[in-house]
C-alpha cells in the first residue's frame, strides 16, 4: 500500500525536488514566480491537453482571483489566507456562471470568446470600475496584510513554501483526475465528442466541469500573485499577456503532467536571463515555439520524457502478447 | 403515437434534410422486440442518415420516432443512449488515446454495467488487448470494441452501421455469428451492404433508394432468395 502510494507520488515529488533544489541556487522571487506561474498554466494545460480547448482569455480568470483577493485585503480584511480563499471562491462562482455559455462553443470560438472576456475584464478594471480598482494605479495592500500562523504568507520564504505545497497538491489532484473515469471522459470528448454521446455521456457537463476546474485553478494563481506582490493593477488581466499560458503550455508539453512546471521554468528563465541582454526577448520564445512545433508539438517535457525513461525503463504490461506468437 | 404489437421502434413519416438538401423522405419503419432488421441500399441512399436520426444526432424536419413508447424527437443523443438505444457508427473510430480497458470502463460507468464477461464471450480477442490503446487496434478489433462497448448496459435496441465494411472475410464470418448470437438477447437494426450476410441473418429488410424506403421484405423465403437486390 505504502509502496504503491510512493510510486504514485514519486513523479510529482521528483519534479518538486527539482524545484526545491533550484530554490537553493536561484533567487527567491524567481522561485516564487515559477511556482505561481506553473499553477497558472496548470489550468490551461488541463483545458487544452485534456478537453482540447485553447483559451486566449486566461488573464480574465487570473484577474477574477487577483481582484477578489485584492478587494478583500484592500477594503475589508487583513488575513491573506482569507483573501486567497475568496479569490478561489470568486473563480468558482464566475466559472459556474459563464461556463454554460462558453463550453457550448467550438474550440476556435471558445478561444476568441475568452480573449474577448479578457478585453472586457481589462477595461472594467481600468476604466469602468476605476472608482474601486483605482485604475492603473492599482490597489496596494502589502502593508495591510497581517502575519499569519503556521506559514506566514507575508514572509516571502514562507510564502514560497505555501505555494510549493499548494502546487504539489494541485499536481496530485490533476494526476488523480487523469486516472478517473472523468479524466477518460475528458480525453474522449477531445478526440470525438459524438462518440461519447453514443455511450450516454453529456459533453456539455464534462466540458463545464473541466472549465470550472481549470479556470478556478487560474483564479487561485491570481490570488497568489495578489498576495505575493501585495498589489493588483489591471495589467494582470491585460489581453497583451493572453498568449503567455498558451505559449508556456505548448513550451512545456501539452497535456503532460510536468509540462506546466517545465514550461514555467523555461519561460521565466528565458525572460529573466534574456531580458537582461536583449530587449525583445520574446523573439527567442517565438523562435523556440516554431522549433517545438516543427519537431512534433511535444514540447520540452514531451521531448525529454522518452530520453529520461530510457536509462530506467518502466515496467509495462505486454498487450496482446498471444497475438504476436 | 404508441409502439404496439411488441414493437420496440416505430418510425413514421420521417423527413430529414441537411440544410436545403433533403436526404430522407417520408420514411416508415417498425421493429419488433427480438428482431434483426436490416437496411440495405447503395452509398448515399440515406441509410446512415436514418440511423443517425434515430440515435438523435440529426433533427428531422418532420415525422416521429417512438422507442419503447417514448417519442425521441428533441431528445439529445446521450439521453437516447441512456434509454437503452445504442448506436455503433460506421467509421470505426474508437477513443484512440484510451486503452481498450478505458474504453470499456467509460461504457461501464455510463451504463452502470461492470460485467464484461458477455462482451468477452462474443469477442474473446478484446480480453487480450485490454492494455492496448485504441489507436493501435486493427479495423476488426476496433469494430469489436465498438460493439462490445455498446453491449454494456444490455441495450434493448442496438443500431449498427455497416459492421462488416472493410473487414477481412474471416472476421465477417465471426461477426455474422456474433450478430446471430446477439439477436437472442437484444433487438438489432443494421445498415449493411453485404447482401449474402443480410439474407442470412435478417428477420426483415428495408431497401432504401435515393432517400425513400422502397421495399419492406419480411417473408423469410423472400429474404433468403435475396429479393432485396431487385430494389437497389
Amino acid at each position: 500500500m505504502l509502496k504503491s502510494a510512493l510510486r504514485w507520488w514519486s513523479g510529482i515529488l521528483a519534479a518538486f525536488l527539482v524545484v526545491a533544489v533550484l530554490r537553493l541556487v536561484m533567487p527567491l522571487p524567481f522561485a516564487n514566480e515559477i511556482v505561481i506561474f506553473s499553477i497558472y498554466v496548470m489550468g490551461h494545460n488541463f483545458l487544452l491537453g485534456r478537453v482540447g480547448f485553447i483559451s486566449f482569455g486566461q488573464p480574465a480568470y487570473l484577474g477574477v482571483g487577483a481582484y477578489a483577493t485584492a478587494f478583500y485585503l484592500f477594503y475589508f480584511g487583513y488575513n491573506p489566507y482569507a483573501g486567497i480563499l475568496l479569490g478561489l471562491l470568486a473563480g468558482l462562482l464566475v466559472t459556474l456562471l459563464i461556463g454554460p455559455l462558453f463550453v457550448r462553443l467550438r474550440s476556435d470560438y471558445f478561444a476568441l470568446v475568452n480573449l474577448a472576456l479578457a478585453v472586457i475584464m481589462y477595461y472594467l478594471m481600468e476604466k469602468v470600475l476605476a472608482g474601486i480598482t483605482h485604475g492603473d494605479n492599482g490597489l496596494w495592500f502589502l502593508a495591510r496584510m497581517t502575519p499569519t500562523p503556521v506559514l506566514d504568507l507575508t514572509n516571502p520564504s514562507q510564502f514560497f513554501l505555501f505555494t510549493f505545497f499548494l502546487a504539489l497538491l494541485l499536481w496530485g489532484f490533476y494526476k488523480y483526475l487523469d486516472e478517473t473515469i472523468y479524466g477518460a471522459c475528458c480525453l474522449a470528448t477531445k478526440v470525438n465528442e459524438d462518440k461519447l454521446q453514443f455511450l450516454g455521456y453529456s459533453n456539455f457537463r464534462i466540458r463545464w466541469l473541466a472549465f470550472i476546474i481549470a479556470n478556478t485553478t487560474t483564479a487561485l494563481a491570481g490570488s497568489l500573485y495578489a498576495v505575493y506582490f501585495g498589489f493588483v493593477s489591471p495589467e494582470i488581466t491585460s489581453p497583451h499577456r493572453a498568449a503567455d499560458p498558451v505559449v508556456v503550455t505548448i513550451l512545456g508539453g501539452v497535456g503532460t503532467l510536468y509540462g506546466p512546471l517545465v514550461g514555467a521554468i523555461a519561460y521565466t528563465g528565458m525572460k529573466d536571463v534574456l531580458s537582461r541582454v536583449i530587449v525583445n526577448w520574446e523573439f527567442f520564445v517565438g523562435f523556440l515555439l516554431v522549433l517545438i512545433m516543427l519537431a512534433g508539438e511535444k514540447g520540452i517535457w514531451g521531448t525529454l520524457e522518452p530520453l529520461l525513461r530510457r536509462p530506467l525503463p518502466m515496467r509495462r504490461p505486454l498487450p496482446a502478447a498471444e497475438n504476436r506468437r | 403515437m404508441t409502439a404496439d404489437n411488441g414493437e420496440i421502434l416505430v418510425v413514421e413519416g420521417l423527413h430529414v434534410a441537411y440544410g436545403e438538401s433533403k436526404v430522407l423522405f417520408d420514411a416508415h419503419l417498425s421493429v419488433r422486440r427480438g428482431q434483426l432488421v436490416t437496411c440495405v441500399g447503395r452509398n448515399g441512399a440515406g441509410k446512415t442518415t436514418l440511423l443517425r436520426t434515430i440515435a438523435g444526432f440529426l433533427r428531422p424536419t418532420s415525422g416521429s420516432i417512438v422507442f419503447n413508447g417514448t417519442n425521441l424527437i428533441a431528445l439529445r443523443p446521450y439521453q437516447i443512449a441512456r434509454m437503452g438505444l445504442k448506436y455503433v457508427p460506421q467509421d470505426k473510430r474508437v477513443f484512440s488515446d484510451l486503452t481498450v480497458r478505458e474504453n470499456l470502463e467509460l461504457a461501464s460507468h455510463a451504463s452502470g454495467d461492470y460485467n464484461w464477461e458477455p462482451v468477452f464471450a462474443h469477442f474473446p480477442r478484446l480480453k487480450q488487448l485490454l492494455d492496448r490503446k485504441g489507436g493501435y487496434l486493427s479495423g476488426g478489433e476496433r469494430q469489436m470494441l465498438m460493439i462490445g462497448r455498446a453491449l454494456l448496459g444490455r441495450p434493448s435496441l442496438l443500431l449498427i452501421d455497416e459492421p462488416t465494411e472493410g473487414l477481412a472475410p474471416s472476421l465477417v464470418g465471426h461477426l455474422q455469428e456474433v450478430l446471430k448470437e446477439l439477436r437472442k438477447t437484444t433487438t438489432l437494426v443494421i445498415v449493411e451492404q453485404n447482401l449474402p450476410l443480410v439474407s442470412a441473418i435478417s428477420d426483415k429488410i428495408y431497401a432504401v433508394r435515393e432517400g425513400h424506403i422502397v421495399a419492406e421484405i419480411s417473408d423469410p423465403e423472400a429474404i433468403r432468395a435475396n429479393v432485396c437486390e431487385r430494389y437497389l
